[in-house]
């Protein structure tokens, strides 16, 4: 089976290189049978890189140290399912991830789209033949993972202990999951650029891809903040790292994509912009793989170095000049009829909400960039952390917090004042109760209180909008509440399940606010020592050391010191830390020693306690620190998740006549300049 | 023939790439294989922050809590992106913080305030000692580009949300011809316009 998939590997590369020749010349000469041929090389790529991949997995899970990758990922103590996941943890088995990934996805794209946009398939399917053929080039030559050892070690290196965590297991699929659907949305827009069919039904097609990506990307994020949390022993979950924000960065595109395509489809309108956001998530996410992989930028995430940065750097520079080509040679047909009729209308707010998302993103951009600009300019070697980061996007971040309550309580096309007033009214009066609420508990941190203030009122706007959703179809068709909301969320889901993900945005503002009040010290205690110490909330807190134990496990020696932790007096629970040794097979330390983090978790607080080291035989160094509200990060996430997926799930076609303006806007009555 | 436009694109994207790839390279060659690969840090990188001590046995110059403060505006110099009080504690096992924390200590016991230490510590590993650059000079056009870009974006939407709501331009203006009914009749005309404003 090896030896199969290292040799499919090679037969994929000449797949996705006749895909791509033959889909180009046969789209370029409308040759039937060139389309056609391209279309089954597709496939039969797709299956060589499943066959590669499981090739490869073989080679993890039985063990065969001949492998480069296989010996520098795993040993043979290390549990099964770690074997599995380690096909992600070094560079070479990645990028067949990628591979894996993209080819799957293509294959779906094209099988899904083979009986819609007749027009657009011949391009999308060389396009993503192209972005394949590039990953299995740069395997096959840059990073192969099928690469031998010229002779066979007893035992592998091991993999390393931070990446033996199940997030980390889940975390980076997620993450690829996210960042290689957008080649399919890339895809359709250079079909659409290059046969200038610009109308807004590729954009069906595409949107499903963007919310796909938007909501593995959000799975993938979330689930990488708690691996850093639970893992690194930080003490928080997100360090601005550029790997973090290049992550980030498709992010915050899909999301102002996902608003902005409302506004072509019920007006028209912003046809230019929504190209360029999809043309500019996959870039974003090739430059992304580009940072984790090339060492350009340092970064704890980054992979070891190796020359595939620089097979990136050219993919990200033909793809920029490519796409920049297509969009400047065809501005005149992505002109659209725009016609405003107020200011003070959802289509305009939903432009200041692509501003705000946009904004972040390049804010983003600019400080991963910076050091390598400032060290261009000025020759300077420069920091940009965290501090840098907040001060720029936490302002930006609570103006988009404001337009996410903001944008569902003004009409389409335009809103009275009248209307306006009704509508704020409710969702105003929460958002200030909430922040007087909190100033008189003693609340004084300006941003925490603003963004509780601003929190308050999405809630209230999101309330407001189920209130009356479900008061209508009770008084319409005299439905329970319950069943009222239920039909309500059912039959709506794209609004309604948009809802839910803003409430889940708001829990996960109103935890990062938390952080404000986060509080750490360092202790160092004997067994039988207590210690004192006061959070946020003004609560007493009691450690008292247990001692410090050592014993082994399956593939580690552990040192663990456990702490009884009481609250006001009151016990609360039993903290185990640890450091881990991990061994490999005959007994030889493989890494550094790793650390485990004790976390006693609380909706309001989590105690978090991290050993620093311990001298002697019962002397333990630790870091304490309350966290308030991180269990609502991963909870925000949750309803995040939840809401994507209300979103995505397919709704059966309702055919229902279309009148008056609807109609009007449908797309074929969307004007184009030509 | 490429239009001005596109010229600058290219060339723009020409450029950018020129400074990136020399970037890549430079990069390549310096930095130390770290984070997934993990392996071990270029304990080099310490460099000693050392002043001697103010005597007088005024004890330390700040508070414990003070003291991390001022760790926190510190970057490791280990390779990671946290600064030296978080990351003392951290899973990357860096013997690099804690050396540094050890300066910061004695500085603190030898009587140098905030300041001092940090310029200290800045004169022995230059600016990149500091978890943000510096709000001066070059640097300050690292703090207020975003707020520029978002500004011009802004002026942008405002710019176009005027444009497309004003007439288009060329287009005759439509004379508003008299509406007869009799108020309730333009009452009921009235509703049915704005029958789908919520």
């Amino acid at each position: 089976m090896i030896l199969i998939g290292e040799l499919s590997l090679w037969v994929a590369l000449l797949m996705a290189a006749w895909a791509t020749t033959a889909g180009f010349a046969g789209a370029y000469t409308r040759r039937v049978e060139l389309i056609a041929s391209a279309r089954r090389a597709l496939f039969a790529m797709a299956g060589f890189v499943v066959l590669a991949a499981v090739g490869l997995w073989t080679a993890l899970l039985t063990s065969d140290f001949s492998f480069r990758f296989v010996a520098s990922y795993t040993s043979a103590n290390l549990p099964s399912v770690y074997k599995f996941t380690a096909f992600w943890a070094g560079q070479e088995g990645s990028l067949l991830f990628w591979a894996l990934i993209l080819s799957i996805y293509a294959s779906i794209a094209v099988y899904t789209g083979r009986k819609s946009n007749h027009e657009l398939m011949p391009w999308v399917v060389p396009t993503l033949s192209g972005i394949a053929l590039f990953f299995i080039l740069v395997l096959c030559f840059g990073a192969n993972p099928y690469a031998r050892l010229d002779w066979i070690p007893p035992d592998g290196r091991g993999l390393n202990p931070q990446l033996q965590n199940p997030g980390m297991a889940a975390h980076p699929p997620n993450l690829y999951l996210g960042y290689i659907a957008t080649a399919i949305p890339f895809a359709y827009a250079v079909g659409a650029l290059i046969t200038r069919k610009l109308d807004s039904e590729w954009l069906a097609s595409v949107r499903r891809w963007v919310l796909l990506s938007w909501f593995f990307n959000t799975v993938g994020i979330i689930l990488g903040m708690w691996w850093a949390y639970v893992e690194l022993g930080w003490g928080g979950y997100w360090a601005w790292d550029p790997v973090e924000n290049a992550s980030f960065l498709p992010w915050l595109i899909n999301t102002a994509f996902l608003h902005s395509i409302m506004v072509q489809e019920k007006r028209g309108m912003l046809r230019k912009w929504n190209v360029t956001l999809v043309v500019s998530a996959f870039l974003l996410s090739i430059f992304g793989t580009f940072i984790t992989r090339s060492g350009v930028i340092s970064s704890v995430h980054a992979f070891a170095q190796s020359s595939v940065g620089y097979w990136f750097l050219g993919f990200l520079i033909i793809a920029i000049a490519f796409t920049a080509y297509l969009v400047t040679t065809r501005l005149n047909d992505l002109r659209s009829h725009a016609e405003l009729e107020s200011i003070w209308s959802r289509e305009a707010s939903f432009l200041f909400n692509n501003l705000f998302l946009c904004g972040i993103a390049f804010s983003v951009l600019w400080g991963t960039l910076y050091p390598i600009l400032s060290e261009a300019v000025r020759g300077t070697k420069i920091t940009v952390g965290p501090p840098f980061f907040n001060q720029v996007n936490v302002p930006l971040g609570l103006g988009l917090l404001a337009l996410t309550g903001i944008g569902p309580l003004i009409a389409w096309r335009r809103a009275s004042v009248k209307n306006l007033r009704r509508q704020f009214t409710g969702p105003v009066v929460c958002g200030l109760l909430a922040g007087m609420v909190l100033f008189g508990l003693g609340m004084r941190h300006v941003y925490s209180l603003i963004a509780y203030t601003l929190a308050g009122f999405v809630l209230g706007t999101i309330f407001q909008e189920f209130q009356k959703g479900v008061r209508a179809r009770h008084r319409m068709y005299g439905e329970s509440f319950p069943v009222a909301l239920f039909r309500l969320v059912v039959r709506n889901r794209r609004r309604y399940g948009g809802y839910i993900v803003h409430v889940g945005i708001v829990v996960l503002f109103a935890a990062f606010a938390g952080l404000a009040f986060k509080k750490e010290f360092d202790v160092t205690l004997r067994g039988g020592q207590t210690y004192a110490a006061v959070d946020s909330y003004g609560d007493n807190w009691t450690f008292v050391s247990q001692g410090v134990s050592q014993y082994d496990e399956l593939n580690r020696q552990t040192t663990a010191v456990l702490l009884d932790a009481r609250r006001n007096g009151k016990h609360v629970g039993i903290i185990k830390t640890e450091k881990r040794q991990y061994v490999d097979s005959q007994g030889n330390p493989t890494f550094e020693p790793a650390t485990e983090v004790g976390i006693l978790d609380q909706p309001h607080q989590d105690v978090y306690v991290v050993l620093a080291g311990v001298t002697g035989t019962d002397t333990a160094e630790m870091r304490i620190t309350f966290n308030p509200l991180v269990w609502w990060v991963w909870y925000g996430g949750m309803i995040m998740a939840i809401g994507g997926l209300i979103v995505m799930w397919p709704q059966a076609e309702r055919r229902r006549p279309q009148a008056g303006y609807a109609a009007q806007m449908a797309p074929e009555h969307a004007g184009v300049e030509s | 023939m490429p239009n001005r436009r596109q010229f600058f694109i290219v060339a723009g994207a020409g450029f950018a790439s020129a400074a990136l790839a020399r970037a890549v390279g430079a990069q390549q060659q310096q930095m130390p294989n770290m984070g997934a690969a993990n392996v071990p840090m270029d304990e080099a990188r310490y460099h000693p922050v050392r002043l001697p001590s103010r005597g007088g046995g005024t004890g330390p110059s700040m508070s414990d809590l003070q003291r991390d403060a001022l760790e926190h505006r510190l970057h490791c110099q280990c390779g990671c992106t946290l600064d030296v009080f978080t990351c003392r504690t951290t899973d990357f096992s860096c013997q690099i913080s804690p050396a540094m924390h050890k300066d910061v200590m004695a500085l603190v016991a030898g009587g140098y305030s905030a300041s001092e230490i940090i310029n200290a510590f800045v004169g022995v590993y230059g600016e990149r000692v500091l978890m943000e650059p510096e709000k001066r000079g070059f640097n300050l056009a690292g703090y207020l580009m975003p707020f520029v870009a978002l500004g011009v974006g802004a002026a942008l939407v405002v710019a176009l949300l005027r444009r497309w709501h004003a007439p288009a331009a060329g287009e005759a203006p439509v004379a508003s011809l008299p509406v007869e009914g009799t108020p309730d009749e333009l009452k009921r005309l009235d509703s049915l316009v704005h029958r789908d404003d919520p």
